[in-house]
């Protein structure tokens, strides 16, 4: 997915419970305007706040993404790109 | 079936160490990650030193306690490493001799990185279970030295360390729950020493193949274990420790997926019940890959309430990757003996490097490379640290490679220099 594509319904379901797991993890990310373009480092997650972003979100969206694709994604939008190419997958 | 287990269990884990926020620090780190780590010193390996050397050291105390027909019962030695020396020739060749071990003994190395020394103890345990010899021992030894990266987050956990454990029909420290191993390897590029010098790879990858093989290994262990459960088997837990932050995720983690709804306090309070007193010795060391998992058993041991039989669920883990749960079961008088060893007090004794004589203790052991044919060690180099370490007891030190043999020296009281 490039940066000019229009995100699709799906895009923002997924990318609003990449948000929501993410606030959860970092109460202080609630006042940052979190954006596609952000990567959980930008929002000062650390490896063990990524990791529980990253699981908690394959709990919530009911699906299991191979470990290596989740953490090739750089940031939020190539996150839900892997997100959703599992989805549709599994579809 | 015999009763197997571990007789007896020591660690090495250096003369020197340096502090974690002191590092952060120098190294002009983001210490608010020191948090995340949950570190707060680790061990550093003197120039003169390697993982036979380390390997020696932490069994020495061990052999010196048999007796001379307990000795020339042990017919088998590992040593679990990724710190090796050489393609061709094992470590175990060099701590076989230095141990003063008997010849009719079989010796080799294994490799996987930190679940080496897991492949080593449930090897020796399967012979010593299938040996139709009463008494018949062997030793398992863990030894890995780090050649730490400068500058990056993961130089504050790269520690140096070697555990020892005698494995025989008389456990002592621990007895195996015969049956009771569950196992998750497959293939993943997480972590790997692409060069005798360098650490690779990918953390947060590393992090999430940890907890699916916590998972996967627990899973496997519960359908061979009827009624097995992740909280109520175990009275406690040691597991693979590359910093304590990680075995705390992966808790915590683990507890989400196998206990649904469970509440944040309720996981904090179980990782302080059951894994606090594992992470106290690796909060002190750092990792020590292969030995890690056996660190965190004998801190448990020692720093754990055992005022009963307990059952302890033991994970390994190794890059690449291979892990294993399996479970033992633990004594009052497990607990006696491992104090009895004074690993803590080894800890507390070590040397405080300054981040000077850090990065020249690094620099030092930088000039013997992989491979080298001759190399002569000046083992005065560091005399601050060397003339008070080396007056209370005996430490083996690397001396030479001459035609690339290691010669060993044992330096301290009463050694001949």
């Amino acid at each position: 997915m490039t940066r000019n594509e229009e995100l699709t319904v799906t895009d923002e379901e997924i990318f609003a419970v990449l948000r929501a797991q993410i606030v959860d993890v970092l109460p202080e990310a609630a006042d940052v305007e979190i954006t596609p373009d952000h990567s959980m480092r930008d929002l000062g997650a650390n490896s063990i706040d990524r990791m529980d972003v990253v699981i908690a979100a394959q709990e919530e969206l009911g699906v299991k993404v191979p470990n290596s694709e989740l953490t090739g994604a750089g940031d939020l939008r190539s996150l839900v790109g892997v997100f959703r190419r599992s989805l549709s997958a599994r579809a | 079936m015999k009763q197997v287990g571990i007789e007896a269990i020591n660690a090495y884990c250096g003369e020197t160490y340096v502090d974690v926020p002191t590092l952060f620090a120098a190294r002009g780190l983001d210490d608010s990650r020191i948090g995340n780590l949950m570190m707060a010193r680790k061990s550093v390996a003197l120039h003169c030193e390697d993982a036979v050397s380390f390997a020696v050291n932490a069994a020495k105390p061990i052999v010196d306690a048999l007796t001379e027909e307990e000795r020339s019962s042990i017919e088998l030695l590992i040593v679990g490493t990724e710190s090796g020396v050489d393609f061709g020739k094992s470590l175990a060749t060099y701590v076989h001799d230095h141990l003063g071990l008997p010849r009719s003994c079989r010796l080799f190395e294994t490799k996987q990185a930190c679940y080496s020394g897991t492949a080593a103890l449930q090897t020796a345990a399967a012979v010593v279970a299938a040996s139709p010899f009463e008494g018949t021992k062997a030793l398992v030894i863990s030894s890995d030295v780090a050649r730490p990266v400068p500058h990056t987050y993961v130089e504050p956990s790269q520690g140096a360390g070697a555990m020892a454990m005698l494995v025989s029909d008389r456990p002592v420290v621990a007895a195996f729950d015969h049956g009771a191993n569950g196992f998750h390897s497959y293939e993943v590029m997480d972590t790997c020493r692409p060069d005798p010098e360098r650490e690779a790879g990918d953390t947060d990858l590393s992090l999430l193949t940890y907890i699916d093989c916590l998972k996967g290994a627990f899973a496997d262990y519960a359908r061979k274990v009827e009624g097995a459960d992740f909280v109520d088997t175990f009275d406690l837990l040691a597991m693979h420790t590359p910093f304590p932050g990680m075995v705390k995720g992966a808790h915590r983690a683990a507890l989400r997926k196998l206990r649904r709804g469970i509440s944040p306090q309720a996981v904090e309070d179980d990782f302080t019940a059951r894994l606090g007193a594992a992470v106290q010795y690796p909060q002190q060391v750092g990792n020590i890959y292969a030995g890690t998992v056996f660190l965190a058993l004998a801190s448990t041991l020692d720093n754990a309430v055992v005022d009963r039989e307990r059952r302890v669920g033991v994970f390994s883990y190794g890059s690449g990757c291979a892990s294993e749960f399996y479970s033992v079961v633990v004594t009052p008088d497990s607990q006696r003996a491992v104090r009895a060893m004074g690993i803590r007090e080894a800890l507390d004794a070590r040397y405080r490097l300054s981040m000077q004589e850090y990065d020249e203790l690094l620099a030092a052991t930088a000039e013997l490379k992989f491979g080298a044919r001759d190399f002569t060690f000046d083992l005065d180099r560091f005399p601050q640290i060397t003339k008070e370490r080396f007056t209370g007891g005996r430490r083996l030190v690397l001396e030479a490679v001459r035609d690339y043999h290691r010669e060993y020296v044992w330096l301290g009281q009463g050694a001949a220099r």
